[in-house]
């Protein structure tokens, strides 16, 4: 039996495109779902997706409880032992309040890598596999959150590229999920089911393609 | 002390999107490693990388992701497993990476353009040059621009470079050495292509290893019947006595000689893609003396090394070598003789592996 931490943000936690934050996919529709499906008896899925989290940014407005770093070590620790931690967060980083270039979000991914690796919350205190998912870019119209993201659009492009340099040069594995699922119009930064979809059955393939004995 | 964490990434690795293959001098040792692994098996698994190479799943990630971008792995078909997600092999990019290979046979030139899972391109015949020094070697530059000219121009930055094959004949007049040396450094100056150069049957072994039957055989012995007989042994995917000068005067010439002494045809012996007349017991015979040096070396060879495979390679007409295979299989009824199939010149095909190995692989 292995295990996996899903570590991510609304887009993990299922929030529904244009809803409300309330508003949340059933576990089988969300992608660490239909990760669990694709992967089968096998493996136990761990969800821990928060709206709003960010990588290692206490969050002014929203609370310290948005911080991904603060979060990341307790989290990982009553978890363990972990086979393999998928961290997919970035977007809320872009919020006008942080003032955040990508390559500086990079940084609080490295920042989260580095933190899992001195843990080593993996099997018999090893250093478990860890995957950098870089999150679709968002779409250039992002309703009425274009206050709280201004500039973000523009950045979140970025964030792919940034990621896997971080990824390559920590040695870890990546995927750039922005390609396979792109954001939904109604908010322009969440994903719909379908986006879901073929995150989890994506991330099913990379999950496998890692090799396990 | 700076905190090295949070230095800035290294940028050395591959997150660029350079197109075009990575200079010879970046590629690294562990990236050589999987490529090699790719260019013996063709295909294989992360996992399998990882248990070859004691490199951890993490690192075989990063390695195989910068590969990809290079183009030159893809992904491949995907298996459906038992259980769970179907696993997605890795595999060459036939596009990956081109070579060209040359070899100057003893009536002519084969010059090739092979792509990375050794499929040939493009392929021509020319008469060997004059053995006049002041000859420039203006037809092989001329042809290699052909070659090259056959790809999309993209593809041409994925050139790896041009392979010369590099007869040694004793009793030839010429000096081949002096020969080659010339021509290699005449491309590489006039074209700009990187040119490595070999012993040609060591070349038409390395071509069967990477690219033929001989793919899946870690032991074997070679045989290379031309003008003479020629023999290479391969243990653990490895070219032994790889310029060996020693051959056997019972190829394709000691069978002119007893035609012509006969006042039989001669000319289709050398001619391309052509059935030989029937020849009647001259052909018999020949096969037999043919057959019975060949198993004299397996005998000696079968001291020190157990091998179970042969294989044959030749531009004589495929149903004269299936009869010689089974001579060979009927004379020792525990060998496998089986036929090369890296034509249509397996020298020059030998010769353009040259430059993947050279470049992608770990010695």
């Amino acid at each position: 039996m292995r295990t996996v931490l899903c570590y991510g943000d609304s887009n993990t936690h299922g929030q529904i495109p244009g809803g409300l934050t309330l508003d949340r996919y059933g576990f089988e529709a969300r992608w660490p779902g239909i990760l669990a499906q694709a992967l089968g008896s096998d493996w136990r899925v761990i969800e821990e997706g928060l709206s709003g989290r960010t990588t290692v940014h206490d969050d002014p407005v929203e609370g310290a409880g948005k911080n991904g770093r603060t979060y990341l070590r307790p989290c990982v620790m009553s978890h363990a032992p972990l086979d393999l931690i998928i961290i997919m967060l970035g977007t809320n980083d872009l919020k006008a309040r942080f003032h955040q270039p990508p390559s500086e979000v990079a940084m609080g991914i490295g920042c989260l890598v580095h933190d899992i690796k001195e843990l080593a919350p993996g099997p018999r205190g090893s250093i478990p596999e860890i995957m950098v998912v870089a999150p679709p870019p968002m779409l250039d119209d992002i309703k009425n959150w274009a206050g709280i993201f201004k500039g973000g659009p523009e950045k979140s492009h970025e964030l792919a590229l940034q990621f896997e340099i971080t990824a390559d040069s920590l040695e870890v594995h990546f995927f750039d999920a922005g390609s396979v699922a792109a954001c939904d119009p109604l908010d322009g930064f969440h994903l719909n089911q379908h986006a879901h979809q073929a995150l989890g059955l994506a991330l099913a393939r990379e999950v496998e393609a890692i090799g396990w004995k | 002390m700076p905190d090295m964490r949070f230095a800035p990434p290294n940028p050395l690795r591959i997150a660029d999107r350079a197109s075009g293959l990575n200079a010879v001098s970046v590629r690294s040792y562990n990236e050589r490693l999987v490529l090699s692994l790719l260019l013996q098996s063709g295909s294989t698994t992360r996992l399998e990388i990882g248990e070859r190479t004691g490199l951890s799943a993490q690192t075989v990630s990063v390695l195989v992701r910068s590969l990809e971008q290079e183009g030159l792995v893809a992904k491949g078909e995907a298996q459906k497993g038992r259980v769970g997600p179907p696993t997605v092999p890795i595999v060459l990019n036939a596009e990956g990476a081109f070579s060209i290979g040359i070899s100057v046979g003893s009536h002519q030139t084969d010059v090739v353009l092979i792509d990375f899972v050794g499929t040939a391109r493009f392929h021509a015949t020319l008469p060997n040059p004059a053995t006049d020094r002041s000859t420039n070697h203006s037809e092989f530059l001329q042809t290699i621009r052909e070659a090259v000219a056959m790809l999309p121009k993209k593809a041409r930055e994925r050139l790896a470079g041009v392979g010369l094959a590099l007869p040694h004949r004793a009793a030839d007049g010429r000096d081949h050495e002096a020969y080659f040396a010339a021509l290699q450094s005449e491309i590489e100056e006039q074209l700009g292509i990187a040119v490595f150069v070999q012993n040609d049957i060591t070349a038409a072994a390395s071509g069967e290893s990477m690219f033929g039957v001989a793919k899946p055989l870690a032991d074997y012995l070679y045989f290379y019947l031309g003008a003479r007989l020629h023999g290479r042994l391969v243990l653990n995917h490895q070219i032994h006595n790889g310029n060996s000068t020693v051959s056997f005067d019972v190829g394709l010439a000691a069978l002119e000689r007893t035609l012509a002494g006969e006042g039989q045809a001669t000319a289709p012996l050398w001619a391309r893609d052509a059935a030989w007349p029937d020849y009647g017991a001259a052909l018999e015979g020949w096969e037999d003396r043919l057959t019975d040096e060949m198993i004299q070396s397996l005998i000696a060879v079968s001291q020190f090394v157990e091998f179970t495979t042969v294989v044959l390679a030749s531009r004589a007409p495929r149903d004269i070598c299936d009869s010689i295979c089974r001579k060979l299989s009927s004379k020792l009824p525990r060998l496998k003789a089986i036929l090369g199939e890296t034509g249509p010149s397996p020298k020059a095909v030998g010769a353009a592996s040259l430059p993947f190995s050279s470049r992608f692989m770990v010695d």
